[in-house]
């Protein structure tokens, strides 16, 4: 019930954000910044609330609702927490601040409606992470969709209806895909048991022929490797990410790509275990490939978003490969991962709006000696740059390194090439960094307000936190397969 | 039972079956009494009205009938002619309602005209009785004869504003095509007449000489002359090329009618026939229908891509949603013919919403268009910014559009859930790859049209401002904002009729 509560409450906070937006209440003009950021402050506490608060072992899926939905196909509504779930719910909520706090003066037309789309995607994100009957993870999984999209035609930049419509059809159409496995899944289950069911554990409990299998995993893999994403189904990703408003490109590059890779984790792996193992190679080489395409990529773009975007393909890449590699300690490099890259990234994007509202250019040749003038945000950006390429003590280098440890054991040669991806991720960030903050000054940049300091700050405490002491994710399984 | 058995059955029309008529009884004889009306008094006011009176209580009977539970079963044969299940009556429900929304939009269209329009209403009213002998209609002389009637009368009223531009060239298309389609049809039926002996649908099956013996060739050839003519009706390609130049021409109020009453009852014919016959036991019919129904996803959606004007994109876009629905025609086994028919009803009462959705949108705009003496076609950027300036009706435009992209939320997605289902059930694998791609080539225009809806700025060049602004009815709004919302997210409450 909470739980539901939590995830209709930031739906409807959006709503009471768009129509409130610009108001007078009780003599206080009423702004949808203040509205939202509350809201999700608030329905944050609540969830953490919710959390310790309760009893149950999160180590298995702990069921919170399920009532009947759509009984002439026996769908429930049904909501559930784990580990794995609560963890990214939470960098979800954490990240939401970090995107209202980015978009507080980047976005002054209709920013009501903007609020609203923002919100509406948190919720849809939401309930991606705790919907554990199938249907209802697809129908979250699509409503996610629509507010970020958006929040990339309407707020974004120049080109951004080509993005949005591009982003939006490489995930429908993937996602498609998934639902026809969906449906399949359901019939088997009806084959079985005799009942038609979308319920997760009982699918868990199915015997799928190992044929079958296979053509219904890629279904659910094809879909979550477009989310992820993986080359060869990554093209969508530079364009929406360099389209996209600060506060959306930190949403997709933060918070969902990590969807992709939970459906990974817990829809391909869990459901399909010997299917997966079987894909293992192909999964593995195209992870590999992403890694180091990736970085390549990433080393030869002249725009800020661009090298940040294509970098992402490169850190994801390191996720799939750790969880294809069926190791306990890849398996929680992967999350590990997950979490930093989530963190690191939404800063070198925050960073990247920052420098936008000052320069209103991308372009790495339009930057260059900022430091002399914005020392502080010069520092944040070596620091995240530093994150970006896995410098130890911060939090991508526990994840990448347990990821490589990990796969090291069962796909030796694979994971020596994909640790030149390393190299490549040192080479573009410092690109990325001599670019902007080195040099011969071109312009006097103001440096960071306060509110800009409190962003980076905290997005730079927790990267370091995370990387100095990582056990705060390592003490849990996260329902470790072995 | 044997032919004899039923003749003598048809002498008798029995109590139940007058009850079970009743809708389509009392639609002919409203139709004979509002040409009593027309010659007593000429007002367009009272016809208009008596003819929605008379959908009215069409629709409210038929309602009454699917939850008396007469009709529950195998349905109520009436004559050799007719039998009418609930299937049938869902559909003339849909039929009406969708018929009761070009009428109410009509009336706002023939205003601006200075004669009386009373025959506009009687034609209307004669499509609608058409379209209820084909839903109900049992045998091949009355699918015939609910087809004419259907057809001559849009052939009237898709010429009827005779002084403009595209009107005479629609008629003609229409009338020529529409002719040959029938023509084709009816070889069809005599093929198929020249092999079996008789017309009904529901011959016994196990007999059908396409069941044990070798398929014939005059029979085949019989049966894909009438799927031609049925195909050309749904505007299936390959018989699509009238489709838009017709939506085009046509008065709009009357391609609504076209894209939903003409449609939805042919399609229900097209059931109940393939379903009665067994046809779906035939690979080789099988593979006609899945070649048709993937060339027609393709076709209407690469078409539509580029395409500017608002009705010819719809044009289009319903060619490809007919080719989805396709998908329910073929089933593997006996069982799931209940399911095909919940699957189609669904999907078509999402499709009727959201057509007569964007359909009154598209009138608004024509109308204001008309009211500046701009008399020109609706285009996409004349939509440009609506969502700043006209809130409810950008709702409900964006929402009719999310419907028949099929994403969540929308009635559209539950019916595209239906298809998936339907099409995993046949495991139809060559449908579902066309379902997947046509929809993903789909929102390469259906979104354009939202983001249109959406643009910030309005630099287009009729710019239409919030006090001159015609608005729909804004009650009419809400509710089918409303209707289509509920339905996405409760299809149960809908469902439970379907059973």
């Amino acid at each position: 019930m909470m739980l539901t509560l939590i995830v209709f409450g930031l739906l409807l906070s959006g709503c009471l954000a768009w129509f409130a937006d610009n108001k007078v209440l009780l003599g206080i003009k009423l702004q949808a910044k203040w509205l939202s950021l509350l809201a999700v402050l608030v329905l944050s506490c609540c969830f953490l609330l919710l959390v310790y608060c309760s009893e149950k072992n999160f180590q298995q899926l702990q069921l919170f609702a399920r009532v009947p939905w759509i009984r002439s196909f026996n769908i429930d509504y049904a909501l559930a927490l784990d580990q794995l779930s609560i963890t990214l719910i939470i960098l979800t909520f954490f990240l939401a601040v970090i995107c209202i706090l980015v978009s507080w003066q980047e976005i002054q037309k209709k920013t009501g409606f903007y609020y609203f789309n923002l919100l509406a995607t948190f919720a849809g994100i939401l309930g991606v992470f705790c919907a554990v009957d199938m249907f209802l993870f697809f129908f979250f999984w699509e409503v996610m969709l629509l507010p970020m999209t958006a929040i990339i035609a309407v707020w974004g930049h120049e080109k951004r209806y080509f993005a949005a419509v591009k982003f939006f059809i490489f995930t429908q159409v993937s996602s498609l895909l998934m639902l026809v496995a969906i449906i399949a899944m359901a019939y088997i289950h009806q084959q079985q048991t005799g009942d038609l069911s979308f319920y997760y554990q009982d699918w868990l409990m199915l015997d799928i022929k190992l044929d079958v299998a296979q053509y219904l995993m890629l279904g659910f893999f094809i879909a979550f490797a477009v989310k992820l994403p993986s080359v060869p189904v990554h093209s969508w990703l530079p364009d929406a990410h360099t389209q996209a408003p600060t506060a959306g490109s930190v949403l997709l590059a933060g918070v969902l790509l990590k969807t992709g890779a939970y459906g990974l984790i817990r829809f391909v792996i869990f459901l399909f275990p010997q299917a997966s193992e079987n894909f293992a190679p192909i999964a593995v080489t195209l992870a590999v490939i992403s890694i180091i395409y990736g970085a390549k990529m990433a080393f030869a773009q002249n725009d800020f978003k661009r090298l940040v975007a294509y970098s992402s393909i490169s850190h994801m890449g390191f996720v799939m490969l750790a969880i294809f590699s069926f190791n306990e300690i890849a398996y929680q490099g992967a999350i590990v991962t997950m979490v930093a890259h989530g963190l690191s990234s939404a800063a070198l994007f925050a960073l990247a709006g920052i420098i936008y509202q000052r320069v209103h250019s991308r372009n790495l040749t339009d930057m260059g000696g900022f430091w002399q003038s914005a020392p502080r945000m010069g520092g944040f950006g070596l620091a995240f740059a530093a994150a970006a390429f896995g410098l130890p003590g911060l939090a991508n280098f526990v994840g990448e390194f347990l990821s490589l440890v990990g796969a090291f054991q069962v796909f030796p040669i694979m994971v020596i090439f994909a640790a030149l991806g390393l190299i490549g991720s040192a080479i573009y960030a410092m690109v990325l960094f001599q670019n902007t903050f080195q040099g011969v000054p071109s312009k006097l940049v103001e440096d960071l307000s306060l509110r800009e300091i409190c962003i980076c700050s905290s997005l730079l405490v927790s990267l370091i936190i995370l990387g100095l002491y990582p056990n705060i994710l390592l003490r849990y399984s996260f329902g470790a397969l072995l | 039972m044997n032919p004899v058995d039923k003749v003598s059955e048809i002498t008798l029309m029995n109590t139940e079956m007058f009850i079970v008529l009743s809708p389509i009884l009392l639609l002919s004889f409203g139709i004979v009494l509002s040409l009593l009306l027309i010659a007593w008094q000429r007002s367009q006011k009272i016809i208009a009205l008596f003819s929605q009176l008379i959908l009215v209580f069409t629709l409210l009977l038929s309602m009454h009938l699917l939850s008396s539970g007469i009709l529950s079963g195998a349905g109520v044969q009436i004559t050799p002619l007719l039998k009418v299940d609930q299937f049938s009556y869902l559909s003339l429900s849909l039929i009406c309602l969708s018929a009761l929304a070009v009428i109410s939009l009509s009336k706002q269209v023939l205003k601006s005209q200075v004669e009386v329009h009373d025959e506009y209403y009687l034609l209307i009213l004669l499509v609608i009785l058409g379209a209820a002998i084909l839903v109900a209609s049992d045998h091949f002389a009355s699918m015939f004869l609910g087809f004419e009637l259907l057809s001559i009368s849009l052939v009237g009223l898709v010429g009827y504003f005779r002084e403009q531009k595209y009107a005479v060239e629609t008629g003609f298309k229409y009338l020529i095509l529409s002719a040959c389609a029938s023509s084709f049809m009816l070889l069809g039926i005599a093929f198929i007449y020249s092999q079996t002996g008789n017309l009904s649908f529901a011959i016994n099956s196990a007999t059908a000489p396409w069941h044990s013996a070798p398929l014939q060739l005059f029979n085949s050839i019989g049966v894909l002359l009438l799927f031609s003519g049925i195909a050309f009706k749904l505007s299936l390609a390959p018989f699509h090329f009238w489709a838009p130049d017709v939506y085009q021409g046509a008065p709009t109020p009357i391609t609504l009618l076209m894209a939903t009453v003409s449609k939805i009852a042919m399609f229900t014919v097209l059931m109940k026939c393939c379903f009665a016959q067994g046809y779906y036991q035939n690979d080789h019919f099988i593979d006609v229908i899945i070649a048709v129904a993937l060339l027609s996803m393709f076709i209407g959606n690469t078409l539509a891509l580029k395409q500017q004007n608002i009705k010819r994109l719809m044009a289009y876009s319903s060619i490809a949603h007919f080719g989805y629905l396709l998908i329910v025609l073929v089933i593997s086994a006996e069982q799931s013919i209940g399911f095909a028919w919940r699957s189609a009803l669904f999907y078509l009462t999402a499709y009727l919403l959201a057509n007569v959705a964007i359909f009154s949108i598209v009138i608004t705009y024509e109308q204001y268009f008309s009211q500046n003496s701009t008399e020109r076609e609706v285009c996409l950027n004349d939509w440009q910014a609506m969502f700043w300036q006209h809130r409810a009706q950008a709702v409900l435009l964006v929402f009719s559009i999310l419907s028949l992209a099929g994403i969540p939320l929308t009635m559209g997605f539950v019916g595209k859930f239906y298809l998936f289902n339907q099409a995993v059930i046949s495991q139809s694998w060559w449908l579902i790859t066309g379902l997947v791609i046509g929809s993903g080539i789909g929102l390469a225009y259906y979104l354009p049209i939202i983001f249109t809806v959406f643009k910030v700025n309005s630099s287009a060049a009729t710019h239409i401002t919030k006090d001159n602004a015609i608005k729909a009815p804004k009650i009419f709004i809400i509710f089918l904002i409303i209707i289509s919302f509920y339905f996405g997210v409760f299809p149960d409450s809908l469902s439970q009729y379907l059973l």
